[in-house]
């Protein structure tokens, strides 16, 4: 059937170009994710700038030396920033391919039944239509992972020396990574073209003969069964996202959508026209005839528009999630700064103790420690301070122990790491300090989480000085003397700022790095989303020729299957953006929840320019790329009915 | 209606039947409701005959084609062709019965559009496992009239030699049955006489039998019998009867 597989997919080069290129990009994209973490790995900074601790071990793990990369040559941060663009990128690839297969197999029931007729059996339709996907997805998967390996050296260099990476990169080997690309890209292949194969194989010789297009309108009831599966295991995941998730509840803002999008794609033949007859309903009634027919293509067709809808459907839930998500949790973080800020006057660098009007300044020593575990040791955020001052500038309520007692080798643990770890008062914390001195800690008490102010490890000053000499005090926060006002005060001190505006200050710095987050992980999904909805809009388009020759005898104008075309395209569109929008607002109504629970007078800050925007696109993309080919074909017809009619 | 036998199941001609049909009844069920299209035919088609079908529109015709050649399953009844019951087999024997003993020919949408005339004769073939001689193919693109045109695209012929290509390709089995569903519905007088001949020379030549299902009574003069159906059963048949006598018995039946 190879034989076959080829010239057909000469033949429907339209149908497969769509399945190309988002192949070619998504391997693009997973190539690159690939050798870009290949990069990073084969990263050996120098000596000095990591620590070898050697792990407890216990539990069953033998202790081993493991190498801690310090902050200034650590490149974990880009390495989970890209394994998250690979996950977000082979997602949308499956996504894509599966609904493009699917497409290219509904749009040819007649050629299977055909094949059916004069003898291919159900399982050589499937070899056929398998032989076309391993024949498309062979050459894309190879045109991806060429493009990667190019723009490779282009992303490292970006990369380089950014907060993520903060050293200089250099492309490693790219065999690996380019194999698992091309392979993940064949794999994604079939499984994206195995349910469209076995559709193609359930076609009947009789197809042939019938007004093939029009398609079963029952959905199988696997197909169902999978679907109700997804959407039971996206709402557990939604019920998961509650204050207690804490900082858990950012990640599956980003996975809930992914499952809640699989399922509605699986059971979109049965959403789609329920959304669509609702979104029909204006239409109807504001157009005439166009709308009417757009409604009916709409609805007759479900399996081809749930198709057109899903790539829509897929990268407005993704992305609307992600970016409330975002900004709700720098409202959250806004907030819970600016209630663990107690002092007026923050100044950045270190603040002279002894000016007139000062009453205190708690001027903490930030450092790294590398905690050491059982079976992994890692980087931690603490910072040197004077317990005494501290507990007035900044909020160190204290949930269980005294922090009174935190001198020589102790330790205050935030309530967040003390679950996570299970550390009680009177636990000890082994950690290597950077002078690579191992200390065991003793936890001296439990305080309030304050992210954005305090660390997670709070020692005491002196034991910060004498294990990180050269570390420098970065901000600290000062206590006017009484009677002094603190708008006078900063007007003396360099480098002070009140409180509330180096708040605000803290707040926008947060937004910035959200921005640049969403833009690395988004920005390549979005524009594969892009170039996917401009496909499967384009390749319905271009299918329809014959419709539009016989419309267009009937007495239907340009103008007319224009409208039509507009009002279909704009009718799905609304349907993938409501739905994708009610996913939005779920996850965002719950991220909200979960992280304001306990924060008073939170700040909401919607995004409205860029969701309105994510929506804007989507429906720009998805009308364009129907109404181009539209008006192409209505060209094509034009020309020749002029011909005919000279002859 | 002359010479004809108002009465049937109808006994069978002489020869061995190639395709019997026993009391084949067929209702489409849909949300509009039932529709008996078939209700209970029984007739045999002897080896080696041409067999013309007619009747007036929404008679049944296509339906009892479809049945026959085993791409719908009757409601009730069964066919047997060649001395096997079609209604035991499961799908894959029956797409291999098909391939080995059955030619189609239809009123369009024959070809594969994007195979050339050469491959998609040789399509059956290669669907098999076999690899097709090119003297094979050949011969029989000879035989219709186009060994000129083997490296030409479907879109590239015209309609007439179009269905000539789907008969090559029907040929090149040597199937022992043809079916066709109106094959000259859309083509002129004279192509449509290269395209009967060629069926007519089927049955004499080869000893193929053909079931062809037609609205023209010149086409289908060229059977040696004209099978009527009305209404979901046969109402009698013409026996090498002329276009004109054809033609007198069709409008009795459609008043
Ligand atoms: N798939 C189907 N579903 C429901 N009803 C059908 C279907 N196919 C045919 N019918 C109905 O069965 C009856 C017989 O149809 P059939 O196609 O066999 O007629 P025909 O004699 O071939 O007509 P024509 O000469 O117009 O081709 C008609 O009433 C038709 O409406
Ligand atoms: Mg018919």
């Amino acid at each position: 059937m190879f034989f076959l597989s080829r010239q057909t997919v000469g033949r429907h080069r339209s149908l497969y170009a769509g399945s190309f290129v988002a192949l070619a990009v998504g391997v693009f994209l997973l190539g690159l994710a690939a050798t870009a973490t290949a990069a990073t790995i084969a990263y050996h900074g120098p000596a000095s700038a990591s620590i070898s601790v050697t792990t407890l071990g216990g539990d069953g793990t033998a202790p081993q030396n493991v190498k801690v990369p310090l902050s200034d040559a650590d490149v974990s941060g880009l390495q989970t920033v890209l394994s998250m663009v690979g996950t977000i990128s082979g997602f949308i690839t499956v996504f894509v391919i599966a609904s493009t297969f699917a497409f290219a197999v509904a749009s040819r029931r007649r050629e299977y039944g055909l094949l059916r007729l004069i003898g291919a059996t159900p399982r050589q339709i499937r070899r056929m239509v398998l032989g076309e996907a391993v024949a498309v997805a062979l050459a894309a998967s190879l045109t991806g992972a060429i493009a990667a390996q190019l723009a490779t050296p282009l992303l490292l260099r970006k990369a380089s020396y950014t907060e993520l990476a903060p050293v200089k990169l250099e492309p490693a080997s790219p065999w690996v990574p380019l194999a698992i690309a091309v392979g993940a890209g064949l794999l994604v292949a079939m499984l994206g073209a195995r349910s469209a194969a076995r559709r193609a194989g359930r076609v009947g010789p009789i197809d042939a003969l019938r007004e093939a297009s029009l398609e079963p309108p029952r959905i199988g009831p696997v197909r169902v069964v999978f679907g109700l599966l997804f959407l039971a295991g996206a709402i557990t995941m939604l019920t998961l996202i509650r204050p207690s998730s804490g900082e858990g509840a950012v990640p599956l803002a980003m996975f809930t959508p992914m499952v809640m999008v699989i399922a509605l794609t699986l059971l979109a033949p049965l959403v789609v026209p329920l959304v669509g007859r609702v979104w029909a309903v204006p239409l109807v009634a504001w157009t005439q005839v166009s709308g009417r027919l757009a409604r009916s293509n709409v609805l007759a067709a479900p399996r081809r528009s749930a198709s057109l809808a899903a790539p829509i459907l897929a990268i407005s839930a993704i992305a609307g999630s992600m970016v409330l998500s975002l900004s709700f949790a720098a409202d959250s973080a806004a907030a819970t700064i600016r209630d663990a800020v107690r002092a007026p006057i923050v100044v950045t660098g270190a603040a002279p103790v002894d000016r007139a009007g000062v009453k205190a300044v708690d001027a903490g020593v930030p450092l790294q420690v590398v905690r050491v575990a059982a079976d992994y040791a890692e980087l931690e955020d603490a910072e040197g301070i004077d317990p005494v001052i501290a507990s007035q500038t900044r909020d160190l309520t204290v949930r269980s122990g005294d922090l009174g007692e935190l001198t020589g080798n102790t330790v205050a643990v935030s309530k967040e790491m003390a679950g996570f770890e299970g550390y009680r008062v009177g636990a000890e914390v082994p950690v290597v300090f950077p002078d690579r001195k191992p200390v065991k800690l003793r936890v001296v008490a439990i305080v309030k989480d304050a992210f954005g102010v305090n660390p997670s490890f709070l020692i005491p000053l002196e034991l910060a000085r004498e294990h990180a000499p050269q570390a420098r005090t970065e901000r600290s926060f000062v206590l006017p003397a009484d009677g002094v006002a603190p708008a006078d005060l900063v007007q003396r001190i360099p480098g002070a700022q009140l409180a509330t505006d180096w708040e605000a200050d803290q707040a926008e710095g947060l937004r910035k790095g959200n921005r640049l987050g969403l833009v690395m992980l988004l920005g390549p999904a979005a524009l594969y989303s892009a170039i996917a909805i401009a496909n499967t809009l384009l390749m319905g388009s271009l299918q329809r020729r014959h419709e539009f020759v016989t419309s267009r005898l009937l007495g239907a104008t340009p103008a007319q299957l224009r409208r039509m075309v507009l009002w279909e395209s704009s009718l799905v569109g609304a349907v993938a953006l409501s739905l994708g929008a009610a996913i939005t607002i779920t996850v965002g109504v719950l991220v909200r929840h979960s992280m304001t629970s306990g924060v008073a007078d939170v700040p909401i800050t919607v995004p409205w320019g860029i969701l309105l925007g994510i929506g804007g696109l989507c429906l720009t993309l998805a009308v364009g790329s129907a109404l181009a080919p539209t008006a192409y074909l209505l060209r094509v017809v034009a020309g020749q009915n002029a011909i005919q009619q000279g002859q | 209606m002359t010479a004809t036998a108002p009465t049937y199941p109808y006994t069978a001609p002489a020869g061995p039947p190639a395709l019997l049909l026993d009391s084949i009844t067929k209702t489409y069920r849909s949300k509009a409701g039932a529709v008996d299209a078939l209700r209970g035919v029984t007739y045999h088609f002897a080896r080696g005959s041409f067999t013309a079908v007619m009747g007036p529109s929404g008679s049944g015709k296509s339906t009892l084609l479809q049945c026959a050649a085993g791409l719908d399953h009757p409601t009730t009844g069964t066919v047997v062709l060649n001395g096997v019951t079609l209604l035991g087999l499961n799908e894959v024997e029956l797409t291999k019965l098909r391939r080995a003993e059955m030619g189609f020919v239809f009123q369009a949408y024959n070809l594969l559009p994007s195979l050339t005339v050469y491959d998609n004769v040789a399509l059956p073939l290669r669907l098999t496992g076999r690899r097709p001689a090119r003297n094979d193919v050949q011969r029989v693109l000879e035989q219709v009239g186009l060994e000129g045109k083997a490296k030409r695209r479907p879109a590239e012929l015209s309609g007439g030699q179009q269905q000539r290509v789907a008969i090559a390709r029907a040929l090149i089995t040597r199937p022992s049955v043809f079916f066709a569903d109106e094959p000259t519905g859309a083509l002129d007088s004279g192509t449509s006489r290269q395209i009967l001949g060629l069926l007519r020379e089927a049955t004499d030549r080869v000893g193929q039998t053909v079931v062809m299902v037609t609205h023209d009574p010149v086409a289908a003069a060229y059977a040696e019998r004209v099978l009527f159906l009305s209404d979901g059963l046969l109402a009698g048949h013409l026996d090498r009867a002329t276009p004109a006598q054809i033609a007198a018995a069709m409008s009795d039946l459609e008043r």
